[in-house]
């Protein structure tokens, strides 16, 4: 099993890559692209609402659903970032590492 | 160690036997509960299995046989203009229907104030919920389908798909696309706007200009040579009478004679 990970897990500048079954690199590709998805959307629209869509003067926007709503679409970003990290067996590396 | 197929939703086995950090096992666990609860993947997959069975019981075509994709792949995108047309044009009946309900083809109050028409389209586009987006669609689908509808008839031709045994659906298609342009003018002159009504004496005059039978085919598509109540009584059901039916029974036959003889291969 030690061939499974790469080394790096430490000093946290490598990419750190995980090896799961297929299932399961299946179940992470799937429900982390619909998290995803769906929560960068609700942020937006909840920017949109506490802004007015981008027409409200700056003293009447919605300050914490304004937040709430990039605080959305960063969830989204750092959901989808952090699946990228789990990879199946016989699945080649990234372009990013192929050298 | 048993001799039974390790089960692969089993997790904990290998979940154990890796190092993974607290976030991982978490954000796995999570991921894997969601997954045995409403097996998003499991309907993937058998939509993935049931594209590789249908695309095993297709007979290889003109394209593979020969393998000329190498030659024809760029046009493919090209063979979807017919279905594409065929959404604007269903997108736009649906979205007519409805502005049915709010417009009135009345050409009265000519003296200088807005006439009925012009006035029920005002009421459409300011007043009426969600008004303004319907005549849009009405109006963008339109548009598109004109596009497509040429677009479609330059690659038919560029393809060669009208040549034999398809000559007679390239002209059913002919006469289709003119009754598109017919279904744009008349619903081009239907607002009663200063846009619409010179488009409309230039059809009169359009009309009037040709020999022998001019003044005759005025008189029955706008009701006269000057523009009436009865140019835009007649545009109006033309628009949503007439043409509808023609043009849908049409459509009708022309994809049916496609279905009927299969997609052409390039020639």
């Amino acid at each position: 099993m030690t061939g499974d990970q790469s080394a790096g897990t430490e000093d946290g500048s490598e990419r750190r890559d995980v090896v799961v079954p297929l299932r399961v690199y299946k179940a992470v590709t799937v429900f982390s692209t619909l998290f995803a998805v769906v929560s960068v959307v609700a942020g937006f629209i909840l920017v949109d609402v506490a802004t007015q869509r981008a027409s409200a003067p700056a003293s009447e926007i919605d300050v914490p659903v304004g937040i709430a709503g990039i605080a959305c679409i960063l969830a989204g970003t750092v959901v989808y970032a952090f699946s990228t990290r789990f990879r199946t067996e016989e699945m080649g590396k990234s372009k990013d590492d192929a050298t | 160690m048993s001799l039974e197929r390790k089960d692969e939703h089993d997790h904990k086995g290998w979940m154990e036997s890796r190092e993974l950090t607290p976030v991982e096992s978490v954000y796995l666990t999570v991921l894997i509960w969601l997954d045995r609860r409403l097996r998003v993947v499991d309907y993937l997959e058998i939509l993935e299995d049931l594209y590789y069975k249908v695309n095993m019981q297709m007979p290889k075509s003109h394209t593979e046989q020969y393998n000329l994709d190498n030659k024809f792949w760029y046009w493919y995108p090209l063979y979807a203009l017919g279905s594409f047309s065929t959404v604007a044009y269903v997108v736009a009946a649906i979205s007519g229907a409805l502005l049915g309900f709010y417009y009135a083809p009345a050409a009265a109050a000519a003296d200088g104030s807005p006439t009925v028409a012009y006035d029920s389209v005002m009421l459409i586009m300011g007043q009426l919920n969600l008004g303004y987006f319907l005549r849009s669609v009405h109006r963008w689908a339109a548009q598109i389908m004109v596009a497509a509808v040429f677009l479609h008839m330059l690659r038919v031709y560029f393809t060669g798909a009208y040549k034999e045994p398809r000559e007679l659906n390239w002209l059913i298609g002919i006469v289709l696309i003119s009754l598109t342009l017919v279904f744009g003018y008349t619903g081009y002159l239907l607002p009663w706007s200063q846009l619409s009504f010179w488009a409309g004496q230039i059809g009169v005059e359009m009309s009037l200009s040709i020999p022998l039978i001019g003044e005759w085919v005025a008189q029955l598509m706008f009701g006269g040579f000057t523009l009436s109540q009865a140019t835009l009584q007649r545009m109006y059901i033309l628009h949503v009478f007439f043409l509808p039916f023609i043009t849908t029974a049409i459509i009708a036959v022309h994809i049916g004679i496609v279905w009927m003889q299969g997609i052409a291969e390039p020639h």
